[in-house]
């Protein structure tokens, strides 16, 4: 834990970021939500890549064992109206099983029209999503983006205007942090100008 | 609603289940009275598959008909107004009470109720300002499907 808070500090430091020991973030997306309080810690806020301010910060919690996540999160607002939620999931990350009844919500369906995406991760939106319009956000280029370039571990979930990115390393360095908020501001910028056209 | 590989399992277990139970006694041979008591079992056990089935179908042709409004409806949105909790769950899932300002091209924006089963993590993210994308049906304008 003493490394990670030198990793945030030092991070902090290099990029003109405030850093904070602990944030509660509020239960914005499903990851955060699986954090009893919704806490990050440590944590540093300030610009996280671009244009995109937000904060990134250190999420564990225990279910059976313990999950640690580091993660970014940005706002992208006015998203709602156009998708109210869009996950892309690392394809294979550990997530709940939650399928305890034999009826469920009509929750999400998955969008599989990108081959290069598919390998790499599982995405889904709400069953109604217009697919038009995740046409256009996932142009040739964020597709590229999404494929070759954010870290490895790298997912994001936009939920209802909240965008958190996150990677799976506990402890992932400096270059680790600097790779997942570059990473989620591209993201949150890609959406924010969709959602603007 | 839609029926998932759980339901799937639960129709298949208590159809086969019941119908052993009907006809198992007097394969093996029971007395008339022993059949008849465990058939009668056997018997509740398929009505319980039968019912299960019934409501899969039904919220199949639900989802069907929403998939049509979706597919070929007027595409709008509706502004959460009010957002209360039905106390009622299905399934540990909220049925919401949500009061909504429907924007819809063509008609009035007007206000209307809509009650909703959503999970916990949606129910818990629906408050007043929220804009939500929704697809009214052509034919019947009154009839929408939300976005959440």
């Amino acid at each position: 834990m003493a490394d990670l808070d030198a990793t945030y500090a030092a991070f902090a430091a290099e990029r003109g970021l405030e850093s904070v020991p602990a944030l509660g973030l509020g239960a914005l997306t499903p990851l955060l939500v699986e954090s009893k309080h919704c806490q990050v810690e440590p944590a540093a806020r300030g610009r996280l890549g671009g244009e995109v301010d937000g904060v990134v910060g250190h999420l564990a919690y225990t279910r059976n064992k313990t999950f640690r996540f580091n993660v970014a999160l940005a706002e992208v607002p006015g998203s709602t109206a156009f998708v109210p939620r869009l996950f892309c999931v690392r394809r294979g990350r550990s997530t709940r099983d939650d399928e305890f009844y034999g009826f469920e919500a009509r929750y999400s369906k998955l969008w599989t029209e990108s081959t290069a995406l598919n390998e790499r991760y599982t995405i889904s939106t709400s069953p109604y999503q217009d697919p038009n319009w995740m046409r256009q956000l996932f142009s040739p280029a964020l597709v590229d983006y999404l494929a070759s370039k954010p870290p490895a571990d790298f997912s994001f979930e936009l939920a209802y205007g909240a965008l958190l990115g996150s990677v799976e390393a506990d402890d992932p360095g400096a270059d680790g942090l600097a790779a997942l908020c570059e990473a989620t501001a591209h993201v949150a910028a890609r959406i924010a100008r969709e959602c603007g056209e | 609603m839609q029926i998932n590989r759980t339901g799937y399992f639960l129709v298949a277990l208590f159809g086969l289940l019941g119908l052993a139970l009907c006809i198992g006694p007097a394969l093996f041979g029971a007395n008339l009275e022993t059949s008849l008591i465990v058939a009668s079992t056997g018997a509740i056990f398929i009505l319980v598959a039968a019912g299960l089935a019934w409501y899969a179908r039904h919220a199949k042709a639900k989802a069907a008909h929403q998939d049509w409004i979706f597919r070929n409806g007027i595409k709008g949105s509706a502004t959460v107004v009010e957002v209360g909790n039905s106390h009622t769950t299905v399934n540990e899932m909220p049925l919401m009470k949500l009061t909504l300002a429907l924007d819809i091209p063509g008609l009035d924006r007007r206000e209307v109720s809509r009650r909703e089963v959503m999970p916990v993590f949606t129910a818990n993210r629906m408050e007043a300002g929220l804009t939500l994308p929704a697809y009214a049906n052509p034919e019947d304008p009154a009839e929408f499907i939300l976005v959440w």
